[in-house]
Order: C-alpha cells, then sequence, then structure tokens
C-alpha cells in the first residue's frame, strides 16, 4: 500500500470577526468565520485528490492552510514526503511534546510511520519544507509580477530560499525547470515579459515557479479555470506528466467537476467549510450519494444541445460562513430536508470502501 | 423578421506594430426572438465583434468596411444623437466582468434609473417602479434597489446587470462572457433566467463565449470564429451533431464530458495567431491536422454544406 502523504484530520481554520469598541465591552461571545470546520482526508503517494466546492466554500483555505500560508486553529495536517530526515523527523516530534501540544505517544506513531505535524513545525523548519510542498495559483494574468522577465519569476524562490551556489547553478536550474513546464527551449522565453507571452505559457510559468524547487507535493488551485478551454487539457496533461516523472502527489482544487472528473484518482465535495461526500472519482460522479453532489453533477453544462437532463438547480447562495446553520449545513437549500436535518450534524457513512457520505437520507437508509 | 444583419463586417485597431485586423469580414444574421452564440478562443475578435455592433469601439478602433443593419439602420454610419437613441434603448450590452461593472459608490436602482430617465419621458418615480419591476423579474428582492454593489453577492450583481441592460426594454441584448467568473451552480441559475427572458419578452440575444458547453445550453444559432473570421455557423443543434470545420472539431472534442467516459479530452495544439500579420491562406492552417499546401496559399470561401450550414475549410463539400 501506498505511504499516505498528506494525512489531514480534522482540519480547522477560523478567522475572527473584528468586534467594534462597543461590542467588546459586552460579554457579547467572539465571533467565528469558520472556512474550514473539521475536515479530514488523506493523499496517497502519486495521487491526485480533487477539492470540489463552490467559491468561498474553503477549499483555497484548506490548500493553504496544509502549506501553512494561513495558519491552521485547529486538527493536524501530517507530512510524510520527500525532503523529511528521521533526525528532523524526530526532533520536530519532540519539540511538539516539550511544548505540550502533542501527546507522547502520537508523538511516537509519528516517528515510526515518518511523518511531521506540520502545524508545530518551527518557522524556519516549515519554510525548508514548503520547498518540498509548492502551490500553483489560480489566475496567471494576476499572480505574475509583470514587471519582472520570465527568468527573475522562477529564478525568485531560489533567492528566496538561499539555494543555488552561484548564479550559474541559479540558471540551470531555471532552465530546468522551464523545460520541464514544457517551455521549450528555455532561453527562447527566459527573457521574456508575461505580457509576451500567451495565457496557457503564463500558467506553465506559474508552473515552473513551482518546479524550480524540485517539490514533491503540490496544491494546484483552480490552474486551468482562467484558460481557453482549447489549451486547458494540455496544461493538465503536463501535469499528469510530471507526476509520472517526478512522482508528484497533487492537492487539486476546482470548482469545475468536469475537470475534476478527467483529472483526479478522488473527490471530495466540499460545502461550507465540510466535506460532504468522498471517494473516487468514478463512483462518485456516477454515483453520487449526497443531494449537493447530485445537484452539482447536474447542472454541469454539457457540450452538446441536445442532451438534455433534468438539472438541480439550487435556489438561493451558499449561507454566510460567519453564520453557519445549525444541524446539517445544506438543509437550507436541500430539496430533500427533514426534520433531523435541521437539529443535528450527520456524520460520514461508508457506501462502499472508499466512498463515504454524510448525510441523513443515507444513514436513514442504512437504518433499515 | 431580420433584426440584425451583420454583412463583411471589418473591424481594424491601429497600432504601432501596424493595422490589428481583429474582426476580417464577418457576417450572420439575426431574427427577432432568436439567440445567436459566437465562441472563439482569446483574443479571436469576438469581443470586438460585438463593440462594433455597439459602436463602442476604443478609440484606435475603427469600421474599416462592410455594413450592420440594425432595423433598417447602418450601424456602421449612425452617429451623435442618433446613435445614443439607439444604444441601450434598442441595443443593450451585459459587459464582460459585469459584476465589476457596477459603480461602487452609488446605489443599484439609481444606476438602472439613470438610462430610463435618459431615454424616456418619464419621471423618477415610474422608473423607480420600473426597477423594482425589473428586480423581480430577474429574481432579486424589489426592496433591494437602495443597496450598493458590495452588499450583493457575484451572482446577484451579474442579475443586478442584467436586470440594468433590460432598462429600456430593449430588443437585442449582447451577452459578453456573461457567466465566465461566476460559479457553476450560479452559472446554471443566471443561464436559466437568460433563457427564460428570452422566451419572456422576446429578445434577441448575442451570447459571446469561448465555453461552448454554455452556449449549447443558451443558444438558436451558433457561430464559430477564429482569428477575426467565422469558420462555421450554423443551428446549434446542427454545428454539434454535424461539425464540419476542423477547429470546430476540436473546440467541441476539447470538453470533458462529465456524462461520457472519464478520458482527457484532446487539446488544440499551437496558439492562436498574430492578427497584424496573419498567415496566408487559411488562418487555422497552422493548426490544423488536415493541412494541406492548398491551406497555406488560398483562403476558403465560407460555403453552404447544408441548408443554413455555412463553413470555410477547403475540405468540405456542399452536400445535396
Amino acid at each position: 500500500m501506498a505511504t499516505n502523504v498528506i494525512e489531514v484530520k480534522n482540519l480547522q481554520v477560523w478567522f475572527p470577526v473584528r468586534r467594534g469598541f462597543i461590542e467588546s465591552l459586552t460579554s457579547k461571545e467572539q465571533r467565528w468565520v469558520k472556512a474550514v470546520d473539521g475536515i479530514s482526508f488523506q493523499i496517497k503517494e502519486r495521487e491526485i485528490f480533487c477539492l470540489v466546492g463552490e467559491s468561498g466554500c474553503g477549499k483555497t483555505t484548506t490548500g493553504k492552510a496544509i502549506l501553512r500560508l494561513e495558519e491552521p486553529t485547529g486538527g493536524s495536517v501530517k507530512y510524510a514526503g520527500a525532503g523529511l530526515t528521521p533526525a528532523l523527523v524526530k526532533e520536530a516530534a519532540t519539540e511538539a511534546v516539550r511544548k505540550k501540544v502533542m501527546k507522547k505517544d502520537e508523538a511516537e506513531k509519528d516517528v515510526a510511520k515518518g511523518a511531521v505535524e506540520v502545524r508545530y513545525l518551527h518557522k524556519a523548519k516549515m519554510k525548508a519544507l514548503r520547498q518540498k510542498m509548492q502551490m500553483i495559483f489560480q489566475d496567471p494574468y494576476e499572480s505574475l509580477n509583470p514587471k519582472q522577465s520570465i527568468y527573475d519569476i522562477v529564478a525568485e524562490p531560489l533567492v528566496v530560499n538561499n539555494l543555488g551556489a552561484n548564479e550559474a547553478e541559479r540558471e540551470t536550474r531555471v532552465k530546468k525547470a522551464l523545460d520541464d513546464a514544457g517551455l521549450r527551449p528555455p532561453k527562447d522565453f527566459m527573457w521574456r515579459f508575461p505580457h509576451e507571452v500567451s495565457g496557457g505559457q503564463r500558467q506553465r510559468v506559474g508552473i515552473a515557479g513551482a518546479l524550480v524547487l524540485d517539490p514533491a507535493f503540490l496544491v494546484a488551485d483552480e490552474p486551468v479555470s482562467m484558460l481557453d478551454v482549447s489549451i486547458r487539457s494540455e496544461i493538465l496533461k503536463l501535469m499528469l506528466d510530471l507526476r509520472e516523472k517526478k512522482g508528484l502527489t497533487y492537492l487539486f482544487i476546482t470548482h469545475d467537476l468536469g475537470v475534476a472528473y478527467v483529472f483526479s484518482d478522488r473527490i471530495g465535495i466540499m460545502y461550507l467549510g465540510k466535506i460532504v461526500e468522498l471517494g473516487p472519482t468514478e463512483e462518485v460522479i456516477k454515483g453520487p450519494r449526497h443531494p449537493y453532489t447530485k445537484a452539482l453533477i447536474s447542472v454541469v453544462p454539457k457540450p452538446d444541445p441536445r442532451m438534455k437532463t433534468e438539472k438541480i438547480i439550487l435556489k438561493g447562495e451558499r449561507p454566510d460562513p460567519a453564520h453557519i446553520p445549525p444541524g446539517c449545513r445544506f438543509h437550507p437549500r436541500c430539496p430533500f430536508a427533514m426534520e433531523i436535518c435541521r437539529v443535528k450534524e450527520p456524520t460520514p457513512l461508508f457506501v462502499s470502501q472508499e466512498h463515504w457520505v454524510s448525510c441523513w437520507l443515507e444513514s436513514g437508509e442504512a437504518k433499515q | 423578421m431580420v433584426l440584425l444583419e451583420v454583412t463583411d463586417l471589418k473591424t481594424y485597431f491601429k497600432t504601432q506594430e501596424g493595422t490589428l485586423k481583429a474582426v476580417d469580414g464577418i457576417g450572420f444574421k439575426l431574427e427577432k426572438g432568436q439567440a445567436m452564440g459566437l465562441a472563439g478562443e482569446s483574443g479571436c475578435g469576438k469581443t470586438t465583434a460585438a463593440l462594433s455592433i455597439m459602436k463602442l469601439l476604443p478609440a484606435n478602433g475603427y469600421i474599416a468596411g462592410g455594413s450592420i443593419n440594425f432595423m433598417g439602420q447602418d450601424m456602421s454610419k449612425v452617429t451623435g444623437d442618433k446613435l445614443r437613441a439607439i444604444r441601450w434603448r434598442d441595443i443593450s450590452i451585459i459587459f464582460q466582468g459585469a459584476m465589476n461593472a457596477l459603480n461602487p459608490v452609488k446605489r443599484v436602482g439609481d444606476q438602472i434609473i439613470e438610462p430610463i430617465l435618459l431615454h424616456e419621458n418619464v419621471d423618477e418615480e415610474v422608473a423607480k417602479k420600473r426597477v423594482q419591476e425589473l428586480f423581480s423579474l430577474v429574481g432579486i428582492n424589489p426592496n433591494r434597489i437602495r443597496e450598493y454593489p458590495h452588499e450583493f453577492s457575484g451572482g446577484m450583481r451579474q442579475r443586478v446587470m442584467i436586470a440594468m441592460a433590460l432598462a429600456c426594454r430593449p430588443k437585442l441584448v449582447i451577452a459578453d462572457e456573461p457567466t465566465t467568473a461566476l460559479d457553476v451552480m450560479i452559472q446554471a441559475q443566471i443561464l436559466q433566467l437568460m433563457k427564460n427572458l428570452q422566451t419572456e419578452l422576446e429578445l434577441a440575444m448575442i451570447i459571446i463565449s469561448h465555453d461552448l458547453s454554455v452556449l449549447a445550453e443558451t443558444c438558436d444559432l451558433l457561430s464559430i470564429m477564429y482569428a477575426g473570421k467565422i469558420v462555421e455557423r450554423s443551428s446549434a443543434v446542427e454545428v454539434f451533431s454535424n461539425p464540419q470545420h476542423p477547429y470546430t472539431k476540436g473546440l467541441i472534442a476539447a470538453f470533458p464530458n462529465i456524462k461520457g467516459d472519464r478520458k482527457m479530452p484532446a487539446s488544440i495544439a499551437g496558439n492562436p495567431p498574430n492578427l497584424i500579420r496573419p498567415p496566408t491562406g487559411c488562418r487555422f492552417s497552422p493548426r490544423c491536422y488536415m493541412a494541406q499546401e492548398i491551406c497555406k496559399n488560398q483562403e476558403p470561401p465560407l460555403i453552404e454544406v447544408l441548408p443554413g450550414h455555412f463553413a470555410a475549410c477547403h475540405f468540405v463539400q456542399p452536400k445535396g
């Protein structure tokens, strides 16, 4: 069995709601925006795990929290991939125990598995580890500095991390990264500026910027949603190639189920800070169990006017993560909401070996 | 009744490097109540075509040839007050990234009242009432007209923009990438709304998108644009069921089909050409898998393959 590169357990990212002066004098409770509210999943080595959901459901925050670009407020994120040495794992575990943030037996288990708890890692160590955990951003039109040449953009991570003994070595690494990202020959692209290349090539620059540090785990946040449909699959194919060649593991974040369907191995459907259904891609898309998943699948536009399918269009928009409804958080928009859904939160229920769903409809069936 | 007839429209831009031929001889007809999709990759000239019809081209852009016949008037020649009278009253546009096109410091209601007061001889009370009607038409609570844009979510702002486009009861609405920045669920809501409005108000629409699947769901007619030219044009069903041009075939194949097998869709290799110096012959030939010698030298005419189905490729033959 392949090892889990990433293990997320009960991860929470809450942001405090700022209180006004008067409010701070009253004993009113601190309110929180619960962007990510207790989610768990694992990503195996060389696996593509996809988080799907509407904007504001917390999928990007999850990706950032794993890399600690956003500080988690609860739960755990364990990483067990390239870039770790037994000494480092041990040191991280001892430190966590000494700071009394982790129990001794848990720390011992981590050491045995060769995993580190990302949450308690010291800042400097996290920075070093982040070379192995990189992020690809959504918008290649906005995430690249327009005043920097492509060479400077791709070389920047090396400079920041003090890598590469001299300029010549850096240049070799930049060229290699550009070549890996499919910008060939690299010398034709190196001295151009972002506005001089096409959208697809810009996203390749973004990918090269992540590759230059030789990572093992990549968080790809909507890497193709800003691109024309005709070039999307080229970028996706590139990412698949890189997995083969470099043994990369991906967390892929998207709102587009069509892309998730063709690209990922497993899918997690997120709604308002929680995963409501998780399973192998084919199983989830062909046999969705949660009403939200069913609705999402039904509204994906079909590229054929002859295909008329019943659409489940949910009324309204997602509620605010600062005011999460009680019970099942999907119940105000759910066409099948029952009494229990309004009061009690459903727990995950396995419908097959790897496929689970959090919904009272399923639990009811299972009980009978 | 033909509402809009565009013939051989050419829109060029003056740039430092030379003349950029963004739209280079396109033509189509649109009848009352019909929705036409205009599809193509970014930079193919689809937005420029729309702006030419509205006559909203930037200073360095000009209509170099052809005609735009809208209800008996040639829009390419109309200017001044006459033009201002047509704009928004007869033709309106929902801009790309519309959610950000609203003025952030003005109440949404006032922003919609403005064109009504400008175009029609009504007092503010009547206009306000109209705005409230428009809001309920597009599915927003009419009491929200005094709110500011930031109080609306992205999907709601898009609805406001649609309400604004309908303010003066136009006959033709142009929607430029109306759902591109929206989530799938909101996209489905907006597309359904547009489809309903189109039938209810007998609106003619031109919907511009790079996403063929969006057009497949909303349009009766479909035109595929490549590098400033229409390469294929027919009814939407016909284009999807019987695509003729290799580019159209490529675009259709580029979609992941959630109902079909799980396989990576094909992509079209290469990039769209530079429109200052477009390739000779067929403009798609450098990216085309079936390109021959003739494609590099000779431009293919737009021929009628089947009644009402046009395609511009050397390898399509009219079928009896």
